[in-house]
């Protein structure tokens, strides 16, 4: 026999199939590209050199990880649907006097051409679309785009290896599937199981309490710092109820249909709604997979975009001014000494700061307990009803914000968002009398209170502050909080001169600083070395375009594979059922249905099954809302609106392409039914 | 009083791009009375179910007329014609052509909710019909949970609820075992008997010696026809055989 014999025959099966084999190709030359891409950019060498990479790099590693994995799930997906279709054809094959090794031999030369194929032209694929999706993230990450054009040989042979593994585990299957079968079978193997699905109602009941639990935890999370946790656990609720509700809620769904007479025994409902009850027996795991793969792609992109868009923004709420140097536990006149330096700094630098404001004050946690505020423990996570609380005096309160107050003893102003205090509370034995409640606070309270119950409490005076530290430190000893300043200043300037000084005042600060007066006289000529932190928004803007622009990078991309595979599905699905459903419109049309009412019936399905699992997402995710916009918060992003347009937008532009991918398969289905 | 009109059915095929003709009926006219019991034999390429379908308006004719109960169904238009089918016709087939997702009685249903029956007078109407049948406690079933002579009689059921003035049958014995085959024949002579026109094509001699008229197609034209009158079955059946022979044999054309 021609040596070629089996090489020809595994080509021109590829050939012959190629309505189905052409969409999983593409598919792989995609998967492999985009894992090509990934690799390399989490091994870039320029990107190693840019500052703050280092995040930029685990984010990327991690989105090589997830890539990877789910291009194994996905191909072992699309390509146990193709072996299925094919089992008519192998069956033949058998029956014809082939035995199984020759069988296996055509599979193997398919796999062996399918795969090289696909490597081939995804690595050159990925290669050419390489320099492009560089540029577009360097863009994203606010880089200096480096010239040059490279290949990674490193990358390449992960790719390669992967995809290899790939193929060579999903030929295995199918030969164990081919071995395991007898030819009647597989000659069969299109037509099998047809039976009407049970209602499953412990199934479904599971379905709907996991589901409104995950809403329910979605819903009623009010802390930003609980929602990480529980947002996994209403996740993996969500997931469980989606899978519990479109496989066996939908059957029992459309069952309860099915007994209404009255509405079931219409033109209208009757062939769609038993039609759809063994549709969903087939499809309902395919179905939920599309469902959630859409809500992953909707909450990734959204999110992604949303704190992309959100960058200056965050900077604001995070760094609320240009220079912000914070002071622990101050030694006397430390402050002022470090505020002189900074003073003469930045204008020996020639430029001039404004909205400068300093404070100092103790923050320390608590539980709170009815009017007492119960000083167990120092650390805000452990346990329940923690307060945050922040003291500062009289004095500072007026120089921040500029309204003079007068305090007497054990009097206090108070500032608090979920306020339930009434005129009183207790802290450390000692009663104080809230003289009034504030309606806002400097410093950016507003921000820091999204995800902590904080107090702010203006006491009288050093006194009164410093009792309340001596308390403290007695009752946490090792944990007990000091004292801290707050100085901080806008600048006038350039960013990048705003950059430079920030630079220089850090440099400053590192060194010793001798302690001065007001009037600059040297108090004392020891050296002193202070523990004090320099913000600066400018410096720090970078890396949050490196962080926020890495994640937008993987979302944008996590989000372009996964609704590359929730094309795909779709796609495969119509195409099986539309072999499936030929026969049955082909009857019903002999008994009498019209070519006009059979149209109908197939958009009517095929729209419920179309846009059910969008539907669904879409629901998910207004569900998941607020949830997700206090996690944003935790990443500095507050604006909700922004949030709301980005998720939008992000809808309808998935909206639009699923629809146009449901016109270009409805157009599939009808021509293979008709 | 004439049921069914066919007058000089022709009909070619031609491959799409007009290169090969083949002409299925070349000249084909008979006519049925009211309550008659046509089996219509030939030898598989004689027309026979080119001439089924166009009878069914499944198909046209390239000319010739089909006149049931004097309306012309070659001219019905396209939009009406399946609700015509519906209204007119019931169909039985080889191969039962129940609907696997629906139960027995749904399929049954089918062409009246189609119709847009009421769900009560679909109910009053299946209640003989199934008694009838035999087939009253199998109706929640679904198609795979009976024998093929219980499926073939849900078909029947479903051909005959719509009241139609003719029930077209095609081999409707071909995958019966004998046993059903019996009983599904004895059940087309029972309908018969009440009254239901019933035009069957069929390859077995067996099923063609149960009607009341046997017409032999051969090469697109009725060649023969035999009248069964007072035979028995038995002396059908012989005189079918003889027919099929001489038709195999090459016998002369004679009315």
């Amino acid at each position: 026999m021609n040596k070629l014999f089996y090489p020809k025959l595994a080509l021109n099966n590829i050939k012959k199939n190629g309505r189905f084999y052409f969409p999983y190709l593409l598919t792989c030359i995609f998967t492999i590209a985009m894992f090509y891409i990934m690799c390399l950019i989490s091994f870039d060498d320029g990107l190693a050199q840019m500052p703050g990479s280092a995040a930029v790099r685990s984010i990327m590693g991690l989105g090589t990880i997830v890539v990877g994995i789910f291009a194994a799930i996905f191909l072992f997906y699309t390509n146990s649907f193709l072996i299925k279709r094919r089992q008519k054809e192998l069956g033949l094959y058998n029956i014809l006097g082939m035995e199984k090794r020759h069988i296996a031999k055509i599979l193997y030369y398919e796999t062996v051409i399918t795969g090289f194929a696909t490597l081939l032209l995804g690595l050159s694929f990925g290669i050419l679309l390489s320099k492009l999706i560089f540029l577009l993230l360097y863009k994203m990450l606010h880089f200096a785009v480096p010239m040059g054009f490279s290949i990674d040989k490193f990358s390449i042979f992960l790719t390669v290896l992967l995809f290899v593994s790939i193929f060579f585990l999903t030929l295995l299957k199918n030969l164990m599937h081919i071995k395991l079968s007898n030819p009647i079978e597989l000659l069969k193997g299109g037509n099998v199981g047809e039976r009407e699905p049970k209602t499953k109602w412990i199934l479904t009941l599971l379905g709907l309490l996991t589901l409104s639990g995950g809403y329910y935890i979605a819903l009623t999370t009010e802390s930003p710092l609980d929602a990480i946790p529980l947002f996994f656990i209403a996740v993996l609720l969500v997931i469980v109820g989606t899978y519990c509700l479109f496989s066996a809620g939908s059957i029992a769904l459309l069952k309860g249909l099915r007994k209404k007479t009255n509405y079931y025994y219409t033109a209208k409902h009757f062939t769609s709604i038993s039609g759809m009850i063994y549709r969903m027996k087939q499809n309902a795991v395919g179905l939920a997979n599309i469902c959630i793969l859409s809500t992953m792609v909707l909450v990734l992109v959204s999110t992604t975009v949303s704190l992309y868009v959100g960058v200056e923004d965050q900077l604001e709420n995070r760094y609320p001014n240009d220079i912000s140097i914070i002071l622990q536990d101050p030694a006397p006149m430390e402050t002022d000494s470090v505020i002189a330096a900074v003073e003469k700094s930045v204008t020996t630098q020639g430029l001039t700061y404004k909205n400068d404001t300093v404070f100092t004050s103790l923050t320390f946690d608590a539980r709170r307990k009815g009017d007492t505020f119960v000083t167990e423990s120092n650390d805000y996570m452990t346990s329940n009803g923690s307060a945050e609380l922040q003291f500062l005096t009289a004095k500072d309160y007026a120089n921040i914000s500029g309204n003079k107050v007068d305090l007497k003893e054990n009097e206090v102003l108070l500032y608090s968002k979920n306020n339930t205090l009434q005129n009183q509370f207790t802290i450390f034995n000692q009663k104080y009398q809230i003289v009034e409640h504030l309606s806002s606070f400097p410093t950016g309270a507003d921000y820091v209170m999204l995800y902590i119950n904080f107090y702010y409490i203006v006491v009288a005076d050093q006194a009164a502050l410093d009792r309340i530290y001596q308390a403290q430190l007695t009752t946490y000893g090792g944990n007990a909080s000091s004292l801290t300043s707050y100085y901080s200043f806008d600048l006038d300037g350039t960013n990048e001169k705003k950059i430079e000084c920030s630079d220089t005042l850090q440099k400053l600060l590192n060194n010793s600083i001798s302690l001065v007066d007001l009037d600059g006289t040297v108090l004392s000529e020891e050296a002193v070395y202070p523990e004090i932190f320099l913000e600066s928004r400018q410096s720090n803007a970078n890396e949050f375009y490196v962080i926020y622009g890495g994640f937008l990078f993987i979302g944008l991309f996590l989000g372009l594979l996964f609704l590359m595979a929730t094309v795909l599905i779709i796609y495969y699905k119509q195409i099986s059922e539309g072999y499936d459903d030929k026969e049955r419109f082909e009857i019903m049309q002999k008994v009498g249905m019209s070519r006009h009412e059979v149209k109908t019936s197939i958009r009517s399905q095929i729209v419920t099954i179309f846009f059910l699992p969008i539907a669904a997402a879409i629901i998910h995710i207004a569900a998941a809302f607020k949830m997700i916009s206090k996690l944003l918060s935790l990443f500095n992003l507050t604006d909700t609106s922004l949030f709301i347009t980005c998720t939008g937008l992000s809808i309808l532009v998935f909206g639009l392409i699923y629809a146009g991918v449901f016109v270009l398969t409805a157009k599939a289905y009808y021509r293979i039914v008709s | 009083m004439k049921i069914l009109e066919v007058n000089n059915l022709k009909k070619v095929y031609t491959t799409r791009f007009g290169g090969n003709h083949v002409q299925a009926l070349s000249n084909v006219s008979f006519s049925v009375e009211e309550g008659e019991y046509i089996a219509i034999m030939g030898e598989s390429g004689s027309g026979k179910t080119t001439m089924l379908n166009i009878i069914a308006s499944l198909d046209k004719p390239t000319s010739g007329e089909v006149l049931l109960n004097g309306r012309n169904i070659v001219s019905i238009k396209e939009r009406e014609i399946s609700a015509f089918r519906r209204d007119n016709l019931g169909f039985v087939f080889q191969d039962f052509n129940l609907l696997d997702t629906f139960s027995l009685q749904d399929n049954i249903f089918l062409p009246l909710v189609l119709s847009g029956c009421s769900y009560t007078d679909m109910q009053e109407r299946i209640k003989p019909i199934s008694a009838q049948l035999g087939i009253s406690d199998l109706l929640a079933k679904y198609p795979y949970e009976v024998s093929g002579g219980q499926k073939q009689r849900a078909a029947v059921a479903r051909a005959l609820i719509t009241n139609p003035q003719l029930v077209l049958a095609d081999e409707p014995t071909g995958a019966l075992d004998s046993h059903a085959t019996d009983g599904l024949l004895r059940l087309f002579n029972e309908i018969n008997f009440g009254g239901q026109t019933i035009l069957m094509v069929t390859h077995s001699v067996k099923a063609a010696s149960h009607a009341g008229r046997v017409l032999f197609i051969k090469d697109g034209e009725v060649f023969h026809q035999i009248y069964k009158a007072s035979m028995s079955e038995e002396e059908m059946y012989q005189k079918i055989a003889d027919t099929l022979t001489i038709i195999a044999t090459g016998g002369e054309h004679h009315e």
